[in-house]
């Protein structure tokens, strides 16, 4: 398994956040190496959406450091930070419930404008998920969970991302679409995405991550490769049914 | 006499113009779930720019037209630049009271420049009328049903095939999502704005020449038809809005077919109840649409409110109960009494805006409600005139919380409208239910104040009635937000949901807040009657309702204390100053503006 190289794409720094009084961040540090897959693990209220919306612009930390491939994102607006090349799955896909199908994922192309190329992205898109196919005049709203979840990651592809950060990816969706959504997510990564991903369902995540982090009320308190984290027996415990869990 | 396909056609001509209006209003909520109260004086100002291009420019139609979109959207351009763009990260409700500071300011200005009388807007086109079936149909009914089909078509286009109007559909349905994508929302909403302010502009001209003639008052009735038009085809929803202007347009025509002209209003504003009340998410909303959580949120700035020492309030009290004893002007005597009025109706308002946060934009009815009240019984049954006003204020409690009850069940934004139409309704009435109220010639003679079978006719006495009755009220509701029901009262404010699943009755309180703030409203409008001696439907007026608003936003919403210091302050500096009088709204609009910018919690802060 390959270590974090030299420069990562995505750098938190010593993240502090705060909600009006209330801190979430406490010296936050995640690195996210080129090419890899990350994951972000935790449980309720432990800052973890949060972290997404600190790297896409949606919230501003207070003090501390995000760089995406060496250059700072802070004080950017989510569209600036969009166009620098990350985009997102958000948490429960938040799709235009009622613009069609083909609309949501051309969405994804807003900052392009390679109008041929784009076309050329939507045929691949639909190789990639070929079930849009037959949805694609529909409207976005009336699909299913797991319809719904590969829209949000074709219109996330259709910005030609160097990241991508997604929100619980896996969330209500039924075991047979969570695996889909894995795989779809390696597929993803090898062809040269990096992928941060925010997850609670630390046994599905950290089969398919390279690192993790686990988060717990504003600090990391473990982190590592996905190999070690999933064998540590604290990790064991609060996220894969052990014991003290129960 | 007209026949029933010229009430038809009057009434979709009418309604393309609503069409115009309502299309920007329901644009401008679908990306910023805002109710622009501005549109109105949009329109206003396109009226006018049209009125100078066709009278002093004798630009042709298709010039003036264009004249009017351009100069019209640039308005709209800097309302959202410069008002709301600043206003994104408050408080829900902070956007729509810029909206309507900045529609005070849009008026005052255009009263200004052209004079407050009407102004007669040439139609530029011939005047002649084609048979059509039963009916007549004018070159300019073409004109207006040729401008509203291609503006709804070209708005169309926009939207489904250019890429600025994939943004506008895209954050109308989810602003972060459409961050995500890219989307930067400030151009969205200048996009928006812009278009919103052409299109109200052009209809303002429209409605211009069609009626030949313009004045200011247009700009508040063409807010309040929007909306309602708006709201019945689904707030936010840009075909629905069309097709609730052209439903708006016929239901008022055939309305003034069987009753007359002067109940043209009333049926508007029963269309808007009955929507609101029975579908408040608009005729055509798929079940699927948001419901309208996203609106609630009321006007409390969090804030810690200067605490005033008893013995200050005290001094103070005591202060004012003696000054018309020490060598001050009728004037000011005068402007203190018009304070203390003012400052009954802002502890009604406070408590139910501020405590309960049901932000009513309809207050003056209440006032209009005790003032009839009082009049009439003490007119027409010789009432002595103290229990009269105590009746007044028990019919103002009364009426007004049966009157506002169905609306209950509304949050935020739609709250505010709904009390807007019903304050519109109960004046309009008192305009038609003459056998009662004398319609529109009001009532004259109302015997001045009486206590005990004295007359007060003394300023002194008008003075020390009216800040006692005040003081009364005052003390009264402060000691009810300490009590218990105060704290219910605030829990409903602050999450009515939280509040229900603890078993506070939602409807009680609400009832109760509007029968305690309705009795004080009514008391004063009650004074107000027998000291001004006559009153008609215009006397107790929107524009009331709105410096009330002001006033207890000034004050700190939710503090008694603050809703009397912000009545003094708004009545009282004006005065100091000697500001003329028609540069008062302006002055009102202006505070207002500040006041929701940069210093949302009043003076003395909120409770």
């Amino acid at each position: 398994m390959t270590m974090s190289s030299p420069e990562p794409l995505l750098a938190l720094t010593n993240v502090n956040t705060f909600y009006g009084q209330a801190q979430v961040h406490f010296g936050l540090s995640i690195t996210v190496g080129r090419g890899h897959i990350v994951c972000l693990l935790g449980g309720n209220a432990s800052g973890k959406s949060t972290t997404m919306k600190i790297i896409l612009g949606l919230v501003k930390p207070r003090s501390g450091e995000v760089t995406f491939d060496g250059a700072s994102l802070i004080g950017l607006t989510t569209p600036q930070i969009v166009r620098r090349g990350i985009a997102s799955v958000p948490e429960a896909r938040r799709l235009f419930a009622d613009m069609s199908v083909r609309e949501n994922i051309l969405m994804g192309a807003f900052v392009r404008s390679d109008r041929e190329a784009i076309a050329q992205d939507l045929d691949k898109m639909l190789t990639l998920f070929p079930k849009l196919g037959q949805r694609l005049s529909q409207r976005a709203g009336s699909l299913s969970g797991g319809e719904q979840q590969m829209v949000a990651m074709a219109r996330a592809l259709m910005s030609r991302p160097r990241m991508i950060v997604m929100d619980e990816p896996t969330m209500g969706l039924s075991p047979l679409y969570v695996d889909r959504v894995l795989e779809l997510i390696r597929t993803i990564n090898q062809e040269g995405v990096s992928v941060f991903m925010v997850e609670q369902n630390a046994s599905l995540a950290l089969e398919i991550a390279h690192e993790a982090y686990v988060l717990q009320t504003g600090k990391i308190v473990l982190s590592g490769s996905a190999r070690t984290l999933k064998d540590d027996p604290r990790v064991r415990d609060a996220y894969l049914g052990g014991s003290e869990a129960a | 006499m007209a026949s029933w396909l010229d009430y038809t056609i009057n009434g979709l001509i009418v309604g393309n113009v609503y069409a115009l209006v309502a299309v920007g209003l329901a644009l401008i909520f679908g990306v910023s779930r805002l109710i622009n109260f501005a549109q109105g004086s949009i329109y206003l100002v396109g009226a006018y720019i049209g009125w100078v291009a066709v009278v002093q420019l004798h630009t042709p139609l298709p010039i003036t037209i264009i004249f009017v979109a351009v100069v019209a959207a640039l308005v709209g351009l800097i309302i959202e630049r410069f008002g709301l763009r600043p206003l994104q990260n408050s408080v829900r409700i902070a956007p729509l009271l810029a909206t309507i500071g900045i529609s005070f300011v849009l008026d005052q200005l255009v009263m200004l420049t052209f004079s407050p009388n009407p102004r007669a807007l040439p139609s530029q086109l011939p005047d002649v009328r084609f048979q059509l079936g039963g009916g007549t149909i004018g070159p300019l009914d073409l004109l207006i049903a040729g401008v509203g089909i291609s503006s709804a078509l070209s708005l169309f286009v926009f939207l489904r095939y250019s890429k600025l109007g994939w943004a506008v559909r895209a954050a109308s349905q989810d602003r972060d999502a459409a961050m995500q994508m890219g989307v930067d929302v400030n151009r969205v909403n200048q996009a928006v704005f812009g278009i919103a302010a052409a299109l109200g502009g052009v209809s303002g001209l429209l409605v211009g020449m069609y009626y030949n003639q313009i004045d200011t008052a247009m700009s508040l009735q063409a807010t309040l038809k929007g909306v309602v038009a708006e709201v019945v085809g689904g707030a936010g929803n840009v075909p629905g809005a069309v097709v609730g202007s052209l439903l708006l347009g016929l239901v008022e025509s055939y309305g003034v077919a069987v009753f007359g002209t002067s109940y043209r209003n009333l049926f508007a504003f029963l269309l808007l109840v009955v929507v609101l009340v029975l579908r408040p998410n608009g005729l055509f909303a798929s079940a699927r649409q948001a419901p309208p959580e996203p609106l609630t949120g009321t006007f409390i700035a969090p804030s810690r409110p200067v605490r005033i020492p008893r013995w200050a309030l005290a001094v103070a009290v005591a202060a004012f109960a003696v000054l018309p004893l020490l060598p001050v002007s009728f004037y000011m005597l005068q402007t203190l009494i018009n304070a203390w009025l003012l400052g009954m109706l802002a502890l009604s308002l406070t408590l139910v805006a501020g405590t309960i946060g049901q932000v009513s934009l309809g207050h003056a009815a209440l006032l209009a409600i005790g003032a009839y009240t009082s009049a009439l019984l003490s007119l027409t049954l010789a009432v002595p005139v103290g229990l009269a006003i105590i009746a007044g204020g028990l019919m103002s409690a009364a009426l007004g919380t049966i009157l506002i009850s169905p609306s209950f069940r509304l949050r935020g934004h739609y709250v505010s409208i709904a009390t807007l139409a019903i304050g519109e309704i109960v004046s309009l009435v008192i305009l038609n239910w003459e056998s009662v109220t004398r319609g529109p010639i009001g009532i004259s003679g109302i015997p001045p104040l009486s206590l005990f079978g004295y007359d007060l006719i003394s300023p002194n006495s008008v003075y020390w009635f009216s800040f006692a009755v005040m003081v009364a009220l005052a003390l009264l509701q402060a000691r009810l937000l300490s009590s218990h029901l105060g704290r219910s009262f605030r829990a409903i404010r602050d999450d009515d949901i939280a509040a229900r699943a603890y078993g506070l009755s939602l409807n009680r309180y609400k009832s109760l807040a509007f029968i305690f703030g309705g009795f004080a409203a009514g008391v004063s409008g009650g004074i107000a009657a027998h000291l001004y001696s006559y009153i008609n439907h215009e006397t107790f007026n929107t524009q009331q309702s709105i410096l009330a608003l002001t006033v207890v936003i000034l004050g700190g919403l939710g503090n008694v204390v603050g809703a009397v210091v912000g009545a003094v302050a708004l009545v009282g500096l004006p005065e100091i100053f000697r500001i003329a009088a028609e540069y008062r709204i302006l002055i009102y609009g202006i505070v207002l503006l500040l006041l929701v910018r940069f210093r949302p919690q009043g003076l003395l802060g909120t409770i």
